[in-house]
């Protein structure tokens, strides 16, 4: 006996210095920075002082701002664009290279393209194609008697760019969720819904949308956090204009730190924008819990 | 057969013994090495300095400037930054005491870091520089440099912003230079006639597009904060230099892809002939190729409606920070430095001009006539961001290149808003980062 607590000890010890390192990292990177950034959001803080202490007059004055109010109205379109635009066309796209089709894997392999390729590169090949009237989007538009097609130089145009652009980013990654999660669905519950007489749309509708319920909530939700923390795609397209109109939450919380150089307001935005977040993500995991096979 | 050491099962020791080379390794990595950039010195007892340099020109003046740093007698890590988020690097050096001893920056970066008391006055050195004869500012320079009583840089170099214009498309459409608003408005229509836009913008993030408009602004004799520094956007003067704009706007001399453009946009529309003008920076002709940059020519400060002339300048200076481990050979490095800093221009390795009298007396700035024009007629009028203060001060960087500002612009080439809507919407913006004294 002795001998085994002796070896159990011994393992519990192993896992703990194994552990040690990413925790103490966890902490370093983290927590740390987490604890300071909440102090600055109740000072007045500078890039190089924590300043006075303000109480939570960065938040009532976030919260009082018209174009923070602007910002969060862009945020919830921007990632429902991203989220269930982009589940529609990844959906949509998982389902057909499910049929045989000529060269699927290299179609395949091409529709990841815009997930793989750096941010960088494809928000600038973006406003190449519609920035000025030499480029090719507003071109064909003025030869197709559309307009000038300038789509960034308007605010709602520019708005609707940037979230066709967010969409462009996210369907592969819905694609691969939703192929993934249209594989582990047995093939005799597609010949069991055709023996009862289901046309191809109820088949999707009533047994295979409820069937992958949960890996698309899940994905619904990874998609969502990522597109409410998503700054490059919308400051190298658009930088948030023109005139604000396609800031979201974290662009503005960007703009208030370090173009404003009002750290404590940026922080206390921030925040606010990630306790929505977490009690959005707690709601979401109790639906994905509930949903089942 | 016995087990190799290469084929034994990976036992609990061998991981642990692997994880703790794998963790002392960076650790080990990080205590070697030496500075890429640093001068060789017999005078060991000699600290070396840091100085840190903004990208003023292409790669070859970072390639120039880190060379003549590293060429000065005592040893000088010369390292260069980048203008993105340069305002956190610097913030989080200086917070982590690995801040340089001296720097190049923004405009008033000198102001927001001596607010929060990191800068060492630079009142010795100016007054050596006066010693030796080396002040030879031109006028308002170094009074620009004053906060709280104390020299917090040394001016370096000018950023004035000019009207340019393509020679030949104004002839081309039959237009003479502008002289004035009322040609202004005339010489864009006759450009419009040809198919070029006539008054060039970029006002995407990041851009210059403000320049354009504030030097309008300071053209009609006002300017957007009072001597205090405060805010004060919507009065007369601004409201009818904001409609001059809105006009040029709605008439279609600037074009409405430029709410999005960057500077190379705009830039690359001045070169192909899609504006035929633009207030911009002196290195205009440098976006060139050689053969058409004679077409390129700067006209005289415009005089607004009420008889004023005016443009926009950025004055670039050199600030010395509190911990340096010598503040005397700081000042020693500098005093030379400010010398031998003439070779940029020399070479013409940067964009702006020189500040000092005998660098504009140079054959190299004086056998460019865009360079006479802009250092004898556009600098004596030209007025910085907080004009109508005398000085700098530290809520400029804020302001420059702040949200504020860029959504003024757009607005404007949105023509979306009356010019009080937009000066108003401004002055709110401006009172959010500029605390009511």
């Amino acid at each position: 006996m002795r001998q085994s607590g002796k070896v159990i000890d011994g393992q519990r010890l192993t896992w703990a210095a194994m552990v040690a390192p990413t925790v103490v990292l966890l902490i370093l990177v983290n927590i740390i920075p987490l604890f300071s950034a909440v102090n600055s959001a109740f000072h007045n803080s500078t890039l190089l002082n924590t300043g006075e202490f303000v109480g939570v007059q960065n938040f009532s004055e976030a919260l009082a701002d018209p174009a923070f109010w602007s910002a969060v109205r862009f945020t919830v379109i921007f990632v429902a664009s991203g989220v269930f635009g982009g589940w529609i066309v990844g959906f949509a796209l998982a389902l057909t290279l499910r049929s045989t089709l000529f060269g699927k894997s290299a179609f395949r392999l091409l529709l990841l393209l815009p997930w793989v390729v750096p941010i960088v590169v494809s928000a600038r090949s973006w406003n190449f194609l519609t920035a000025s009237q030499s480029s090719l989007i507003p071109q064909l538009f003025t030869h197709l008697g559309w307009g000038d097609g300038l789509l960034l130089a308007d605010p709602t145009t520019a708005a609707i760019t940037v979230c066709v652009y967010k969409i462009w980013c996210t369907f592969p990654f819905m694609m691969v969720m939703a192929a993934s999660a249209l594989e582990a669905v047995d093939e005799s519950v597609y010949e069991a819904s055709v023996l009862d007489g289901a046309g191809r749309w109820q088949q999707l509708v009533w047994v295979v949308l409820p069937l992958v319920a949960r890996p698309t909530y899940i994905s619904w939700l990874l998609m969502g956090i990522f597109c409410v923390n998503d700054f490059p795609t919308i400051y190298l397209l658009t930088g948030g204009g023109p005139v604000g109109a396609t800031t979201t939450v974290v662009v503005y919380a960007y703009q208030q730190m370090f173009q404003n150089l009002q750290l404590g307001q940026g922080v206390a935005i921030a925040l606010i924008m990630t306790v929505v977040v977490a009690l959005v993500a707690v709601v979401f995991y109790r639906q994905i819990r509930r949903a089942h096979v | 057969m016995s087990e190799s050491t290469f084929t034994k099962p990976l036992s609990r020791r061998i991981m642990l013994q692997g994880a703790g080379i794998a963790a002392l390794t960076p650790l080990l990595a990080a205590c070697s090495g030496q500075p890429s950039s640093v001068s060789t010195s017999t005078l060991g007892s000699i600290k070396p300095i840091t100085y840190w340099d903004m990208s003023w020109g292409p790669a070859e003046y970072t390639k120039r400037a880190e060379a003549l740093v590293t060429s000065f007698k005592n040893p000088v890590r010369y390292q260069s930054i980048p203008w993105a988020n340069y305002l956190e690097t610097f913030a989080s050096a200086i917070t982590s005491k690995t801040g340089p001893s001296a720097s190049t920056g923004a405009g008033a970066q000198a102001f927001y870091f001596a607010e929060q008391g990191v800068i060492a006055s630079a009142d010795n050195l100016i007054a050596q520089m006066k010693k030796n004869g080396d002040a030879d500012f031109l006028p308002g320079m170094l009074e620009n440099m004053k906060f709280q009583g104390h020299y917090v840089a040394v001016p370096w170099m000018m950023d004035v912003r000019a009207l340019y214009y393509r020679k030949s498309l104004l002839e081309k459409a039959g237009a003479e230079p502008p002289t004035d608003w009322d040609s202004l408005r005339t010489t864009c229509a006759a450009l419009k006639k040809i198919g070029s836009y006539g008054f060039g913008m970029a006002c995407g993030t990041g851009t210059h597009g403000w320049h354009a408009v504030v030097a309008i602004i300071v053209n009609n004799g006002e300017g957007l904060f009072t001597k205090d520094g405060q805010p004060h956007c919507v009065t007369d003067r601004n409201v009818e230099a904001v409609e001059f704009l809105l006009e040029l706007s709605k008439s279609g001399y600037i074009d409405k892809a430029a709410v999005s453009y960057t500077n190379d946009n705009v830039n690359a529309d001045f070169v192909s002939g899609h504006v035929g003008m633009v207030i911009n920076q002196p290195s205009m002709r440098s976006y060139f190729p050689a053969d058409t940059k004679d077409d390129v020519l700067v006209t005289d400060p415009l005089v607004g409606p009420h008889g004023d002339k005016g443009t926009l300048i950025g004055i670039g200076n050199i600030m010395m920070y509190k911990e340096s481990p010598s503040i005397e050979s700081t000042e020693q490095f500098l005093l030379w430095y400010m010398n031998e800093m003439r070779v940029f221009w020399q070479k013409g390795l940067v964009a702006t001009l020189p500040v000092r009298k005998s660098f504009l007396d140079m054959p190299e700035i004086k056998s460019d006539p865009t360079s006479v024009a802009i250092a004898n007629k556009w600098q004596p009028v030209a007025r910085i961001l907080g004009y109508k203060s005398p000085a700098l001060f530290p809520q400029l960087n804020a302001v420059d290149g702040g949200v504020a500002l860029q959504t003024f612009t757009q607005g404007i080439v949105q023509a979306k808003l009356d010019a009080k809507g937009l000066l108003t919407q401004l002055q709110q913006g401006l009172e959010k980062i500029i605390p009511a004294k």
